[in-house]
Parts: C-alpha cells; sequence; structure tokens
C-alpha cells in the first residue's frame, strides 16, 4: 500500500470518531441531557488526565495491569503447549478435543463464583478467569495452526536430518507462529475486558472498582474515565502486540 | 470398527462433561468445605430452581432478552460487516472505530446506560446487542473480503446490479465465515446476559445467580452454573447443527465458539 493511501485512510477512519465527539459535546451545548448524566467530552478527557497524574490512579492501572499480563501469561503458555501437544499427538488430542468442546462454548463468567468461593477475593480468582477465557481462542489458533503445518516441510526436515525431537521446535512452531499470533491478538482483547469485569464483580481495587465506585456515587465523569482508560489500554497493547509480531515474523510472507 | 469410532466420536463430548462432573465431585469430597458443594449436591438444586415459578419466568425472561438482542445485532451486523468487506472506503471508516470500542467491556457500560434508560430491558437487551455485533461484523468483514474476485466479475458480466451482486454472490460466499462469528456472538449474548443481569441486580438469570452468591445457599450458586452453562452448550450444539445444514457445501473446519464478554 502506498504511504498516501494510508494517511487518507486514517484520515477517513478519523471521521466517525470526531463524529462521535462531536454529537457528544452537542448533545450537551443544546441541553438535550443534563451534564450530570452526560458529561461534556472536555470534562471527562481533562479528568482522564488529571486522574492519569495521581498515584492513587496509578495504583488501580497496575493492578489491573498485573492481573492482566499474569492471566494472559498463563493462557498464553498453557494454550500454546496443548495446542501443539493436542496437533502432534492423536492421544492427546483424542482427550483434548472433546474438553474443548465442552469448555469452550461455557460462559466463564458464570464460573467466577464458584472461583471467588474456592480461591477467595484476591488476586487468584481474577487470574483464574482471565486466563480461563484467554485460553481457548490462543488454544484453538495454535491447534489450527500447528495442524496446517505442510506435510512437506517436516518430510525435508527430516530428510535433511533434524532430529525427531527437535522438529516440534524448529519445524512446526514456527511454522505455525502467524496463526499462534492471530490467537494471542484475540487473547489479549478479551483479557481486557474479563479482567475489567472480574473487578468490577467483586470490586476490591483496580479499574472496574473506579467504575462501580462511580457509579455507586452517581459521579458520571468518573465512570466514563476507566471505561476510556481501558480502551487506551487495550490499544496500546494491541499496537506492542502488533510490533512484536511483526519482528518475529519479519521474512515470513505477508499475511 | 468405524462404527464404534463414530460412536465413540459423537459421545465424546458427554464423556468429557460426566469426566468434569467426576472431578467436580472428587475435588469437593477430598477439600470437603461447605462453599464448594458436591456435584451431586448442585445436581440436586436444579429442580427446586426450574421448579419455583418465578426463577423460571426470570430465566425465561433472560433468554427472551438475548434472542431479541442477538437478533438485532446480527440483522445490522451483517451488512455493515459485509460492506466493509467489498469496499475499502467503508472499512477504513469503520475499522478504528471498531477498534477503540473493542477492549471495553460492553456489560462495563450498563452503569452508564442505566442512567439514562433505566434498568429495564431496553438497556439490557441495548448492551447484548453491542456484545453481540463486534464479532459478527469483524467475521463477515473477513468473509466479504475473501471472496473471489472472478465470481463478481461475472456475476457483473451477467448484468447483475451491485445490491443483487451482493445478495447472491457475497452473502453466500462469505456465509461460513458470518455463521462462524454468529456462532461467537451466540455464546457472547448468553455471557453479557449474564453480566448485564449481574450489575442490574434486578431480574434474569444472572441476577438469581449472584444473589445466592451473596445470600450463601451454595448448592444454588452452583445448580445455577450448571444450569447457565448448559444453555451455552445447548444452543452452541443446536447453533452448530443448523450451521451444518446451511454450509453443507463447505469444508468442515475445526473451529469452536470464542467466549468472552
Amino acid at each position: 500500500m502506498k504511504p498516501r493511501a494510508v494517511t487518507s485512510d486514517v484520515l477517513l477512519g478519523m471521521v466517525p470518531i470526531a463524529l462521535l465527539i462531536g454529537l457528544w459535546q452537542a448533545i450537551d451545548t443544546f441541553g438535550y441531557a443534563p451534564t450530570s448524566l452526560l458529561p461534556p467530552p472536555g470534562a471527562v478527557f481533562l479528568r482522564l488526565l488529571r486522574q492519569l497524574f495521581t498515584s492513587e490512579y496509578q495504583q488501580e492501572i497496575a493492578a489491573t495491569l498485573f492481573r492482566l499480563f499474569t492471566g494472559f501469561a498463563i493462557a498464553v503458555i498453557l494454550g500454546v503447549g496443548v495446542g501443539l501437544a493436542a496437533a502432534v499427538s492423536p492421544a492427546v488430542n483424542a482427550v483434548v478435543r472433546p474438553l474443548v468442546r465442552v469448555l469452550a462454548p461455557l460462559p466463564k463468567v458464570a464460573l467466577y463464583p464458584a472461583m471467588l468461593l474456592l480461591l477467595g477475593f484476591g488476586h487468584e480468582s481474577k487470574i483464574t478467569l482471565v486466563a480461563a477465557d484467554a485460553l481457548f481462542p490462543i488454544l484453538l489458533a495454535t491447534y489450527y495452526g500447528a495442524s496446517m503445518v505442510e506435510q512437506k516441510l517436516i518430510w525435508s526436515a527430516m530428510a535433511a536430518g533434524t532430529p525427531h525431537g527437535q522438529i516440534l521446535f524448529k519445524v512446526v512452531l514456527p511454522a505455525a507462529a502467524p496463526s499462534i499470533l492471530t490467537g494471542c491478538r484475540i487473547g489479549l482483547v478479551i483479557s481486557c475486558i474479563v479482567v475489567f469485569l472480574a473487578e468490577m464483580i467483586t470490586s476490591t481495587d483496580g479499574l472496574g472498582h473506579v467504575l462501580v465506585t462511580a457509579a455507586r456515587t452517581f459521579q458520571a465523569v468518573d465512570m466514563f474515565v476507566p471505561l476510556i482508560t481501558i480502551s487506551l489500554l487495550g490499544l496500546v497493547l494491541n499496537g506492542l502486540l502488533q510490533g512484536l509480531r511483526s519482528y518475529l515474523l519479519r521474512g515470513f510472507p505477508e499475511v | 470398527m468405524t462404527l464404534l469410532r463414530a460412536a465413540v466420536s459423537r459421545l465424546a463430548p458427554l464423556l468429557a462433561c460426566l469426566g468434569l462432573l467426576g472431578v467436580w465431585q472428587v475435588a469437593a469430597l477430598i477439600l470437603d468445605t461447605d462453599s464448594f458443594p458436591t456435584a451431586l449436591d448442585a445436581i440436586r438444586a436444579i429442580p427446586s430452581i426450574l421448579g419455583d415459578k418465578e426463577s423460571l419466568i426470570n430465566i425465561l425472561a433472560s433468554l427472551r432478552r438475548m434472542a431479541i438482542g442477538f437478533g438485532l445485532a446480527v440483522m445490522v451486523s451483517i451488512p455493515l460487516g459485509l460492506m466493509m468487506g467489498r469496499s475499502r472506503g467503508v472499512a477504513a471508516f469503520f475499522n478504528p472505530l471498531l477498534m477503540i470500542i473493542y477492549p471495553v467491556p460492553k456489560a462495563a457500560l450498563m452503569p452508564i446506560i442505566m442512567l439514562w434508560l433505566g434498568v429495564g430491558d431496553v438497556s439490557k437487551t441495548l448492551v447484548i446487542f453491542l456484545g453481540v455485533s463486534l464479532p459478527v461484523i469483524y467475521h463477515s468483514f473477513e468473509g466479504g473480503k475473501a471472496v473471489e474476485e472472478k465470481m463478481l466479475w461475472s456475476g457483473a458480466a451477467m448484468g447483475l446490479s451491485g445490491a443483487q451482486r451482493m445478495i447472491r454472490i457475497v452473502l453466500p460466499a462469505a456465509l461460513p465465515e458470518i455463521l462462524t462469528g454468529c456462532r461467537t456472538g451466540l455464546v457472547l449474548a448468553l455471557i453479557t446476559m449474564v453480566t448485564s443481569e449481574m450489575i442490574a441486580r434486578q431480574s434474569g438469570a444472572g441476577n438469581i445467580l449472584f444473589n445466592a452468591l451473596d445470600m450463601g445457599p451454595y448448592d444454588t450458586v452452583f445448580a445455577m452454573i450448571i444450569i447457565i452453562g448448559a444453555m451455552g452448550i445447548g444452543l452452541d450444539a443446536a447453533f452448530e447443527k443448523m450451521r451444518g445444514r446451511l454450509v453443507k457445501w463447505s469444508e468442515p473446519r475445526f473451529d469452536l465458539p470464542l467466549s468472552f464478554s
């Protein structure tokens, strides 16, 4: 794609966002909604900026990020491991497949009360929920990517004398990398969403807690701030993952 | 032998369910705490929930909201996603907006929407609508993008108008991908339903679940988890069956719904 086309695409993409914020401002300016229900965008962004520099709000963000990363990391390790194993070994596949078939469509949020009762209100239950929700997209993408690896690649590696045990890491894993990274991307977005929800349900700390506190005291401005924060966090993390992807997949044909 | 294998593969999910319940039973017996009833206790509590008229009405009301939210979302998202897939301009227009909305938990919008629309059906249905839309738009977009240009050219050469090409070529060609999105959306609708009712504690299946958690009859909590889980698995299996009929011609793929909120 030419650079000029990219800039015009970006500009075009800014239009609906600008329109939305314009509409939001207009509703307030012309008095269709009281500012207690819909605070003007300027006030919300100002509040966000101010909050970002207070240490309390930074601590809430840190708590959220800690749970997000831990849960996501567990999901990546388990998902890639089990996905690869299921793709390589028929025995593992026979066990994993029906389990995934049952567990993937299960609404994990409904399991959260059980996790609470078992693991308590601290980090553990929230991290478990994040990991449980992020696990399946990563597992499925890994399985799908690894079982799509061309048999010819494996044969030529064997013919070239690669030991049997190393084929998994030298051929299958790199060949499945694009699919795995796509799965990780979905898993990351899910982690953002789920960590926030978990913090709303058992409101101890974190961004979800900020929203619940604001909702209980009807502080509309403070309700928007954590939502915008999680959206920004999602964008930044997505960008980082995208960077990692283009670094890891350098030399791959464009996918 | 093949017959036996087919029977096993059909029964495998059922075996997996039984296995999970078995693990639960054993774990509960080993841990032996009040807050973790055994699987049998939880299953025994199900009839009393489903037998209670008020809870049953509550659960049915939840399902109705879910169906309406899901139906509306599908009707809006498929055309939008297909148009994004066929036109670069439309895609460039909507993509950044969707990227911003994606990491926001839709159920977390519930407190704000409740301020405007109250705690009634409208706000819950709206949240479900928002939750379902994104995956359906995304998959329709991918499906629409992957339609072969040659088919469209031949359609145009045979005198189909733009709208006709959309309905008679793009829609069927993208259908397998669209249905994958709908399947994800269906599970999401269930999840958003539970979370929205948990936040707006007024009625519904989520309300029963989290009220039981607060009040303490733990076998009700776990019975409700089984009921909601069974709904998820049942809806997914039913949808999969329907999808199999609709897109018999497309090659079967190992794709499972991704569930998140």
